[in-house]
């Protein structure tokens, strides 16, 4: 407890006053003459008691009402924060400020972080001189104790916003763990933020309530810079089914726009990035414009469809037209490549086999073939003739239930498939006898030895992709479980024996075994299906994926054949804090890239291992990166906000309740709630008027105790 | 309220100084009251004649008699001869007490004691009277003349309360001094001990005597109207007692209610007949007592 006019305690002096009157000069009853005295004897001795402890009472009220108004008189108040302190003593304050990019946020002409900057460089001014003042961003960074105030000054003054921002519990962890080094008594933390729930997540603040309510001396000020309704369009994320695509192919770039807080007509407008011809410098070009109607609090998908794309790689962005208080959410970014068809090599056990036109035809439909939209050039061959065809020139191989091969034609497919490229096997009838498919040129690219044919006549055996996590499954891990799998039953398949080091299984049965596995062979991999994809369903067929509505049979297709051509697992197009790794199409040991920076940066990078990927440690500026290296195509990539950093929602006032919990947690939105609350932190909670109105009710019992006493 | 009503309140008979005149005042007052003669429900049979003396109402002068004798007589009548009754009063200080400043216990028990000596020396019935405090102060022999009255008017106008009191002593002296059964009436307030003072009563009883106690109280001994705190000084000794009267009143009157009651249970087994007064009382309750004992005595 501290009093702010500790002289006035003198004032208790005053005690002694009804305690000389009750002793000395105690106001002396009413005398009367009464003759009858002897009936008042009788009964008096208890009575007498009863009054002596009246005047005790009385005495103790007098006394009470004296002592505390005494009291309040000195204006005591109870610290909240622990030890008394005085308004004056030196602190240790640590002043955290969330950078993150929703700060940027424009509000009566300043962006929140401005706003925020402006109210710590005035709190820098009052705080006490001889205090320890530390700056903390919520960007990851050393801390520390500045130098002096000058320092603090210049540090808040340089602070930007980041798109690497840490949660602010984090930061406020790495501030608490300061300020315990520090020996001041009072310790203050200044929490600058715009009260956004991305920043601080509702599953940390009950611990983050109890953490700062257990630091003892601590006081935590939220100053709130926010904007309680924020208004602004924003594109909440970006999504390309495909980063890798066939010149023929279609670009589909798609967001979603939402307005917040706002609404009404919104144009979004798709540019790419082109190289003048006459000048040789790269500027954005206008693709694609949509106009939107949205509404406030809804979002709309808005769609980019771009043909007739040049091979090579393109970036590009979409971008809301015009101006709102949040741009950082206005702009996505990306990066695709656009590649010449994928030629690929089905292999077919003999020519009178019709079916494996199933393969073809899921790859490249007839229409897709005549109006040049097909992704692939399919070459349908018998196995008989692999021996004699190049097979540098393709992409990728599928042998369709193959029969034995020779074991020149196993090494041959097993370089190959080492060179870099993609081979798959869909096993099935003809693979007899087994012993040709246990050879070790066979072993060196089956994932296991086949062991027997595992027959399921009940229709209770289907493929079961259990984790979509896989490139193949993408397709369908965003229909997320809706995929009938069961409608499309596996009837027949290889048993393998123990699995060769290194094989992922991909897909399997319901009965849980392995149907489509992966094996990484030198630079390339090769799928192996345990049944076949071509079977013919008129003779007694090893499964009926092909049948009827196949629309997951066409998929599984598509996405095999593009994980094997590598256009599946490519990616191009990252979030703030993800590791880039790019696969560059050089070979041949360590290269040195240099990377373009949206901002016009330059660094150089160079690339690790064997499979000549460049590995670039997380990036913390959205936009387009370009990757080269002298005398090779340009590569790139591109960086974008998560669509969670830019959310402006605020915490729920039960939320920020949650948070309030911790006695020493106070909310300020000005610099009088500023003031009022460190005031409140440092000197205490005042008791002035609890006690005042302590000792008006201790007045009026004394008033009435001794109205009844000395009643004329 | 009546005009009977409004004689009879001791507050309008103190207004008349005169006590002969006070006396009269509150007699006529009591019989207008009745609304009867005056000898109703007395015993007023005829006895014997006597020769006629200056003084004598000349109404009851037998004129028949007069004409065969050409000589006054007068009647006498039975019952006048039979009740001789004693005045007492208490001269104690306490008695010289009143809460309002109106009418003191004692100017209560002397209008009282002069009411009842008028009335009786009206019915030609011999009054005497004691005064004593802590002895016998006063007395005067019973006599049933007219100038009685007077002689016992001008002794209690003399008399003034004060010091201290022994009642039951004085009683008892007093049940020495009494020869023939007789009508003692005796005006206290009755403080001290009960236990001495009812064997006072009882001996007076045991020799024959009928006894009226009118027990005389002020009223705030009655009704105890103070309120705080309060300290009660006792006029003969001096002593104090310091209470909170607002939460003492419940006890003090449950005690004296148990007084009061000592009194009226033991006086009524010994036929004596307890009258409780105080001061804000009018006087027809004690000449009512007075009356309903002579009935009972004739």
């Amino acid at each position: 407890m501290t009093f702010l006019n500790v002289s006035l305690l003198g004032g208790m002096a005053l005690i002694a006053v009804p305690i000389l009157l009750h002793l000395l000069l105690r106001r002396r009853p009413r005398r009367v003459e009464f003759p009858a005295i002897q009936f008042v004897r009788q009964r008096q001795l208890p009575q007498k008691r009863r009054l002596r402890i009246r005047h005790w009472l009385l005495l103790a009220l007098r006394v009470a009402v004296i002592g505390l108004l005494s009291l309040a008189m000195a204006r005591p108040s109870v610290i909240f924060s622990g030890d008394w302190a005085l308004t004056e003593e030196p602190v240790a304050a640590a002043l955290i400020f969330d950078t993150s990019v929703r700060m940027e946020y424009r509000h009566e002409n300043r962006t929140r972080l401005e706003a925020a900057k402006e109210l710590a460089l005035w709190l820098l001014a009052e705080l006490p001189q001889q205090s320890d003042i530390a700056v903390l961003s919520s960007r990851s960074g050393p801390v520390a104790f500045e130098v002096d105030r000058a320092s603090a000054r210049q540090r808040i003054g340089r602070l930007e916003s980041s798109a690497d921002s840490l949660p602010l519990p984090t930061v406020i962890s790495r501030a608490l763990e300061l300020l315990q080094q520090n020996e001041k008594r009072i310790r203050e933390i200044y929490i600058f933020t715009d009260l956004a729930r991305v920043a601080w997540p509702t599953s940390a603040l009950a611990q983050l309530a109890s953490q700062l309510q257990n630091s003892v001396g601590l006081s935590v000020y939220l100053v709130d810079v926010g904007v309680p309704e924020p208004k602004d369009f924003a594109l909440s994320g970006l999504q390309l089914p495909r980063q890798i695509l066939s010149s023929r192919g279609t670009l589909v770039v798609q967001t979603q726009l939402e307005g917040i807080g706002i609404g009404g007509p919104c144009t979004v407008q798709l540019e790419l990035l082109e190289v003048d011809p006459s000048t040789g410098r790269r500027s954005w070009q206008k693709r694609e414009e949509k106009l939107c109607q949205v509404q406030a609090g809804q979002a709309q998908q808005v769609v980019f469809r771009l043909r007739g794309l040049s091979a090579g790689l393109h970036q590009g962005q979409v971008r809301i037209v015009g101006g709102d208080a949040l741009p950082a959410n206005d702009v996505r970014y990306f990066t695709f490549e656009v590649k010449t068809p994928w030629q690929l090599l089905l292999v077919a056990p003999d020519s009178s086999h019709l079916v494996p036109g199933f393969v073809s035809e899921a790859l490249a439909p007839r229409e897709y073939r005549l109006t040049g939209q097909a992704r692939y050039d399919c070459r349908l061959i018998r196995q008989e003739e692999l021996s004699g065809v190049d097979l540098s020139q393709y992409a990728a191989v599928i042998l369709l239930d193959p029969k034995p091969l020779e074991e020149l034609l196993w090494q041959k497919l097993a370089g190959y498939v080492a060179d870099g490229h993609g081979l798959a096997i869909c096993l099935g009838r003809n693979a007899q006898p087994m012993d040709s498919f246990l050879t070790p040129a066979a072993q060196s690219l089956l994932p296991g030895p086949l062991q027997m044919q595992v027959r399921r006549p009940d229709f209770d055996t289907y493929l079961a992709p259990s984790d979509r996590q896989h490139p193949i499954l993408a397709e369908f891990r965003r229909l997320a479980g809706t995929v009938p799998w069961d409608d499309f039953p596996v009837l027949c398949y290889w048993q393998l024996g123990e699995l060769a080091k290194g094989v992922n299984v991909i897909v399997s049965y319901s009965d849980g075994r392995p149907a489509l596995l992966e094996r990484p062979v030198g630079k390339g991999r090769v799928l192996t299906l345990t049944t076949p994809l071509t079977d013919d369903t008129n003779q007694e067929p090893w499964n009926l994926l092909p049948v009827g509505d196949a629309w997951p049979y066409l998929i599984l297709v598509n996405e095999l054949a593009a994980y094997l051509v590598g256009a599946a697992e490519h990616q191009l197009n990252y979030t703030v804090g993800q590791t880039v790794v790019l696969k560059l199409p050089f070979s041949g040991g360590r290269r040195s890239y240099v990377v373009t920076a949206p901002d016009g940066t330059t660094f150089t990078a160079q690339t690790e291992g064997p499979s000549n990927q460049l590995l670039l440690s997380p990036p913390t500026l959205p936009g387009n990166y370009r990757v080269q290296a002298g005398g090779s195509p340009d590569s790139g990539f591109s960086i974008n906000l998560g669509p969670e950093q830019t959310r402006l929602e605020r915490l729920r006032p039960e939320e920020l309740n949650q948070l309030l919990e911790a006695n020493n947690v106070r909310l300020a939105r000005n610099r009088q709630e500023i003031n009022r609350h460190v005031s409140l932190g440092r000197v205490g909670q005042e008791l002035f008027p609890l006690l005042i109105a302590l000792v008006a009710c201790l007045w009026g019992a004394e008033l009435l105790v001794a109205n009844r006493f000395y009643k004329d | 309220m009546s005009l009977v009503a409004k004689y009879l309140k001791p507050e309008v008979v103190r207004q008349i100084r005169r006590l002969d005149l006070r006396a009269k005042f509150i007699v006529r007052g009591f019989f207008q009251g009745l609304h009867r003669s005056p000898f109703h429900g007395f015993s007023v049979e005829f006895s014997e004649h006597r020769k006629y003396t200056p003084g004598d109402d000349p109404k009851d002068i037998d004129w028949i008699v007069y004409a065969k004798t050409d000589k006054y007589y007068v009647k006498k009548f039975e019952a006048e001869t039979n009740i001789t009754g004693y005045l007492t009063l208490d001269l104690s200080r306490s008695m010289g007490y009143t809460y309002r400043q109106e009418v003191t216990k004692w100017d209560y028990a002397v209008s009282l004691a002069a009411a009842l000596c008028y009335l009786m020396i009206q019915q030609q019935d011999p009054v005497g009277l004691f005064t004593f405090d802590e002895k016998v102060r006063a007395s005067l022999r019973p006599k049933s003349k007219r100038t009685q009255l007077g002689d016992v008017l001008a002794i209690l106008a003399r008399s003034q309360p004060t010091g201290r009191t022994d009642v039951a002593a004085c009683l008892t002296q007093i049940a020495g001094m009494l020869r023939h059964a007789s009508l003692v009436m005796v005006f206290s307030d009755l403080l001290g001990q009960p236990e001495p003072i009812l064997q006072a009563l009882y001996r007076l009883r045991h020799r024959g005597h009928d006894v009226i106690v009118f027990h005389i109280l002020d009223e705030a001994e009655v009704r105890f109207p103070f309120d705080g705190l309060v300290e009660l000084e006792e006029p003969e000794t001096g002593q104090l007692v310091e209470v909170d009267a607002s939460d003492f009143r419940h006890a003090y009157l449950e005690e004296l209610q148990q007084f009061q009651n000592t009194f009226r249970r033991e006086c009524a087994q010994a036929k004596i007949d307890y009258v409780p007064l105080d001061t804000s009382m009018p006087f027809d309750r004690a000449l009512s007592e007075y009356l309903i004992n002579r009935s009972q005595r004739s």
